[in-house]
């Protein structure tokens, strides 16, 4: 099909031409096209079947308020093709077609309407229970829901920005540009959001004139020019707003072009002053067939000839309530189109001008008639009649144009939390009170003349300008009178729909709901409009309520006889316009930790996971029982990268007092160069920490926590002492020190290779704390301690050093047989010497008794000034609590998996961890029991996932398994 | 025989042009392609430290009088001192020769706890739209000013320096174990506006716009 060249509103570049398939076939269309602009053009006239019932669908509203064109672009489904932009190449699918939509075996489901009232699948599909699960299948398959691979991968660039504005204006046409300049003018940051590629909203595709020789398209070519002039405002086009929150947060989206950096941005933006714009969609008349391929809005068969150069059909009937109908008429009649008739549901036009013009082209006028029905498929004529349904006439055309009137879009201040209310006059759900901050414009408030529209935007731009403290009250006070001079809003079309039966007069298109649907659920009681949405499904649809949204509640009302004071439009959600869930997942960088020797514990075969917010080497070996790693602890030494331990600095007058009050030792008995190992618990007395503690000058301390509690431990001690005033300073040091544990029987000579100081067991015993100078460079806080079980030192380096102080042990270790190993090593060594990891060991629920940490509580402290201990006091001796144990496998190769269940009647505990150990060569492991299984001795059976009722049996004894005495860690 | 290094947590695989050596520190000072800008430079290896104390009114770090609110910096002797909150400020040493953490216990060198870098540029507040919702813009903002919130999801100290020769530079540090994937966030906002590594030669000649 050519298009029209000499149409001065054209947004489509017809020297650039774009190829893209269709059906198998290649089609053409050009750029500034969307895909089903450029169909169109194509003479494709049905662009889907409908969910429920198959009925062919095609072009109705340009912007997306319905699922008519929903197809499958590039393998992705669900694509709303009137409103994404053609590019070269792109393949085009129809969905929820057995055939082709034009011959769709399935189109016999529309004969079935009877067989599916309102809400059919409610109080049918479950009788017996067990067909649902088989109805379900056919009703997935039957519906239009796309489909998409299993295995599709979704490619292209999803970018996110985080901006923060003065005034966020939502729209651009007349009103939102003129509220953006006014705003902007006063020296204030400006956002604008407009959700189709280009500026200018409903001035952008007529001719008609906004003064004398100044079309409305120039103007808004005016406006957008004067906002380029304004660096402090920020356009932001194909952009589509989502969401409104607290404080004016606004969420959108951004559709890229070419030029762009991305496919498809999120839009997060915190705003000050939040102005919406956003005009009006039509409200769809309501008749027999009123959804039938060559039936569309005014503004659709407008845009198709002014935006896109495309006629809309060659002889057309018009059925509208708004002068924009006629106005689109006549601009039609003037493109070429044969105008049949124009129907007027209203006594009288806003302009009788326009009627003179129609006159003057001889096109019938007929006032108070409307449409009744559409016939044929693909359209062929159309059944007009009085609102009163007392004469009928039937002319032919293939194209109806058809429109009840305007309808304001309010999701936006719906999701500021605006109240809106039905207005009499307009016919419009108008703002009847609006948040702080918020403020509306343009025709959404009712106003139809284009000045009193841009007065409008003055308005706004300069009482949000005001809300930020910009803007004199006498300039405002000014553009108030301005748009107070000018007309007022329009009285509106109140018909909701023609004098018809409505069995096929749909209300939502996407879920194929019917006028007769929506008198069934009234007639089944029910009377809230919410409920009825949910119970027919109108509006739940990917359109977002554009189609059903307004007429659903006046239907509603009208059944009820009420149509004012408790007519209320269903809520909006968020998205109010459907996206990918790529976008919303934006770029996602993944932030985690990785310590000073990550990159070389990778080349050395560390199999790296991510636990926390750490990477961590987890093993290095494909034999993930490590075998060969805990050998060579137990026998040489070996390396461990401990950086992720939470290390903290206290300091100041009070520092011991603070220390006093979360940990459950005394905290000044801590003796020079010696640590000081405690744990902390909760207020319930729940051990949620543990770790060491040495002094380092007075009122000076070095602490360690779990890597857990790292990130947290600041904000505990502060809490916990929030009411003391005491003075002390905390210092959080994790990032700042590397820890190497270095284990094993050998590993004081290693560590005797690059100290060079007296380290023997004498100088520097178990549980000592010393500063040396590694290297004769390199400061080094050493502790000795013994987590794995074996003479060990915790090793605390500078970041920075901590590489160069692992090369120098590592090359010191060769003829020792130095090894790195991994934290199943670590977890492995520490459970065969009884040592717990919080958080694998304990539970919500266990107390540092039930683990048998008891003995780090110090009872002579103030039980009231330490976090914990009057509830340690309180849960001592409770009975029936569950207990830390150590058991062996009765079959002793094969441990249980971590996690599984203690049972006998009932559930009596968990497995937290059991492993084969390779030194004692049996199957052990820690488990927390209830206390009547807790002796020594007892028999537990153990319910694994998978065993198909085989219980596992194991044996309660003593901890720890190995090295009781604890000779080989004080060696 | 051991070669006894400091390194820093971050790694650029751009060739380097100049390197210098500074202390146990081997400093890119330039890269063989910088381009331009905006450039993002690596700071780890300079002097930090955290000075706190419930009266910080006994305190004149390196003959710096701390801001009083916090928020506020000052940038003075090539130390930047940021107020962070009533009993803590933040020193950075930005250039000349390495100052010794100072002997009363209050102070605490963060040198190793944190990860420091510049992002020196026209598009500096357009990469950090993208990974920040912190109001880096505000045409309020007087220059030096501390911001202290999440950067790509991750609590950062962020200081908007100023602008010489037109040039807007944002100092960041956040902890050190988040040096990479810090990095490769800011890479990534910054791919489509060039965004290049640099050296400390471009950094300098920056500070030294902002005296």
């Amino acid at each position: 099909m050519s298009r029209l060249q000499n149409q001065p509103t054209l947004r489509v570049d017809t020297n650039k031409p774009l190829s893209f398939t269709y059906k198998k076939k290649t089609f053409s269309g050009f750029k500034g096209d969307t895909v089903a602009s450029a169909l169109f053009s194509g003479g494709i006239r049905i662009f889907s079947r409908s969910l429920k019932y198959h009925r062919p669908r095609g072009l109705y509203s340009l912007d997306g308020e319905c699922s008519n064109t929903g197809m499958e672009v590039n393998g992705i489904p669900n694509v709303n093709a009137e409103k994404t932009l053609l590019e070269k190449g792109m393949q085009v699918k129809a969905q929820n077609v057995k055939g082709s939509p034009e011959l769709d075996a399935m189109g016999f489901m529309d004969s079935l309407d009877r067989a599916m009232p309102a809400g059919f699948y409610y109080r049918t599909m479950h009788k017996p229970a067990r067909i649902w699960p088989i109805a379900l299948q056919q009703v997935r398959k039957a519906a239009g829901l796309g489909k998409i691979s299993p295995d599709f991968r979704m490619t292209g660039e999803f970018d996110e920005i985080f901006p923060t504005t003065d005034v966020c204006v939502i729209g651009g046409g007349p009103s939102g540009m003129t509220a953006a300049i006014a705003a902007a003018e006063t020296g204030l940051r400006v956002i604008l959001l407009e959700a189709r590629p280009w500026l200018g909203g409903f001035f952008d595709y007529r001719q008609s004139e906004f003064s004398r020789d100044l079309p409305h398209y120039q103007r808004a070519r005016e406006l957008e020019a004067r906002m380029q002039t304004l660096p402090n405002i920020r356009v932001f086009t194909h952009t589509a707003m989502v969401g409104a929150y607290s404080n004016n947060l606004v969420t959108a989206f951004q559709i890229g072009n070419e030029k762009d950096p991305f496919d498809e941005r999120y839009l997060e933006i915190r705003a000050q002053s939040m102005i919406v714009a956003t005009g009006c969609i039509e409200r769809p008349l309501l008749f027999e067939n009123n959804e039938r391929p060559g039936v569309m809005q005014i503004a659709c068969a407008h845009r198709l000839a002014n935006t896109y150069g495309i006629l809309p059909g060659k002889r057309a009937v018009f059925s509208v309530a708004h002068d924009l109908g006629i106005e689109a008429a006549l601009d039609l009649f003037d493109a070429g189109i044969e105008i049949a008739a124009v129907a007027d549901i209203r006594d009288n036009p806003s302009h009788a001008a326009l009627v003179s013009e129609l006159e003057q082209r001889e096109i019938p006028y007929l006032k108070g008639w409307v449409a009744r029905e559409a016939l044929g498929a693909p359209l062929k004529s159309v059944s007009l009649t009085t609102l009163q349904g007392t004469f009928e006439k039937k002319l032919e055309c293939d194209l109806l144009v058809a429109s009840a009137g305007m309808t304001p879009v309010t999701g936006p201040l719906s999701m500021a939390q605006a109240e809106l209310a039905f207005d009499q006059h307009t016919g419009f759900f108008l703002p009847k009170s609006l948040p702080v901050g918020v403020y509306a414009a343009g025709r959404l408030l009712g106003l139809n003349d284009s000045r009193a529209i841009e007065a409008s935007g003055q308005v706004a731009g300069l009482s949000a300008a005001l809300n930020c403290g910009k803007a004199s009250a006498q300039a405002l006070k000014d553009a108030q009178e301005m748009l107070a001079g000018r007309p007022q809003a329009e009285r509106g079309c109140n018909l909701v729909m023609a004098p018809v039966k409505g069995r096929k007069a749909f209300i939502c298109f996407d879920e194929d709901t019917t006028v007769k649907n929506i008198k069934q659920a009234i007639d089944m009681g029910f009377d809230a409009t919410e409920l009825i949405k949910r119970f027919t499904a109108a509006g739940t649809g990917p359109g977002q309520s554009g189609i059903p949204g307004h007429n659903l509640p006046l239907l509603v009302a009208q059944h009820h006889t009420d149509h004012g004071a408790l007519t209320r439009p269903t809520t909006m959600r968020a998205p109010l316009v459907p996206t990918l869930m790529a976008t919303y997942a934006g770029t996602n960088h993944l932030m985690s930790k990785r310590t000073p020797m990550h990159e070389r514990q990778k080349q050395d075969g560390g199999v790296m996971r991510k636990i926390g917010v750490w990477n961590r080497a987890r093993y290095f070996s494909d034999d993930f029982s490590c075998r060969r790693e805990i050998e060579n602890i137990r026998n040489n030494v070996g390396m461990l990268d401990a950086t992720t331990l939470g290390k903290f600095r206290i300091f100041g007058p009070d520092a011991l007092k603070a220390l006093q009050r979360v940990y459950v030792g005394d905290m000044a008995k801590i003796s020079p160069g010696k640590i000081k190992y405690s744990a902390m618990c909760n207020e319930d007395g729940c051990i949620i920490d543990d770790g060491v503690v040495v002094q380092r000058g007075e009122n000076d301390y070095y602490f360690t926590t779990s890597t857990a509690r790292a990130g947290i431990t600041v904000e505990w001690i502060r809490y916990h002492t929030r009411y003391d005033g005491w003075d002390f300073n905390l210092v959080n040091l994790t990032d700042a020190f590397g820890v190497i544990n270095l284990a094993g029987p050998k590993a004081r000579e290693v560590l005797s290779e690059v100290i060079d100081a007296d380290i023997s067991n004498a100088a520097f015993p178990f549980a000592a704390y010393q500063e040396f100078t590694a290297l004769d460079t390199i400061p080094v806080r050493i502790m000795r301690l013994g987590f794995v079980g074996e003479l060990s030192y915790e090793l605390h380096v500078p970041g920075s050093w901590m590489e160069t102080l692992w090369d120098a042990l590592s090359e010191a270790g060769k003829p020792f047989g130095i090894a790195n190993f991994g934290l199943e090593t670590q977890n492995v060594l520490r459970m065969e010497k009884g040592h717990l990891i919080i958080g694998s060991e304990s539970e919500q629920r266990t107390t540092l008794h039930d683990v048998g940490l008891g003995g780090l509580w110090d009872r002579n402290k103030p039980a009231v000034d330490t976090v914990g201990a009057v509830a340690l006091q309180q849960t001592e001796n409770q009975e029936k609590r569950l207990k830390l144990v150590g058991f062996k496998m009765k079959n002793t190769r094969t441990p249980p998996k971590d996690g599984s269940i203690v049972v006998d009647d009932r559930i009596r505990g968990h497995v937290c961890i059991a492993r084969y150990s390779h030194t004692l060569q049996e199957a052990v492991g820690m488990a927390l029991v209830e206390d009547p299984l807790h002796a020594v001795g007892t028999e537990i059976s153990i319910y694994e996932d998978e065993c198909q009722g085989q219980l596992v049996s194991a044996t309660v004894v003593p901890m720890p398994f190995y090295d009781p005495k604890g000779e080989r860690l004080r060696s | 025989m051991t070669d006894i290094k400091r390194r820093s947590p971050m790694v650029f695989p751009q060739e380097a042009k100049q390197v210098e050596k500074q202390g146990h520190w081997a400093v890119v000072m330039e890269y063989a392609s910088e381009g331009e800008g905006p450039w993002i430079i690596d700071l780890s290896h300079r002097p930090r430290w955290d000075l706190q104390d419930s009266d910080l009114s006994r305190f004149k770090p390196f003959e710096i009088d701390i801001p009083g609110k916090p928020g506020q910096c000052r940038l003075e002797n090539n130390v930047l001192a940021n107020r962070m909150n009533r009993t803590q400020v933040s020193l950075w040493q930005l250039t000349g020769d390495r100052l010794e953490t100072p002997e009363d216990t209050a102070f605490t060198s963060t040198m190793d706890v944190t990860v420091c870098l510049a992002i020196l540029g026209q598009a500096v507040f357009s990469i950090a739209e993208k990974l920040s919702s912190l109001d880096f813009r505000d045409p309020a903002l007087s220059t030096p000013r501390l911001f202290q919130g999440p950067f790509a999801h991750v609590p950062c100290q962020m200081v908007i320096a100023g602008q010489p020769d037109g040039m807007p530079g944002m100092l960041l540090t956040c902890s050190r174990g988040y040096a990479r994937d810090m990095v490769a966030a800011i890479l990534h906002a910054g791919h489509e506006f060039k965004l290049q590594p640099a050296g400390q030669l471009a950094f300098d000649k920056w500070v030294a716009g902002l005296a």
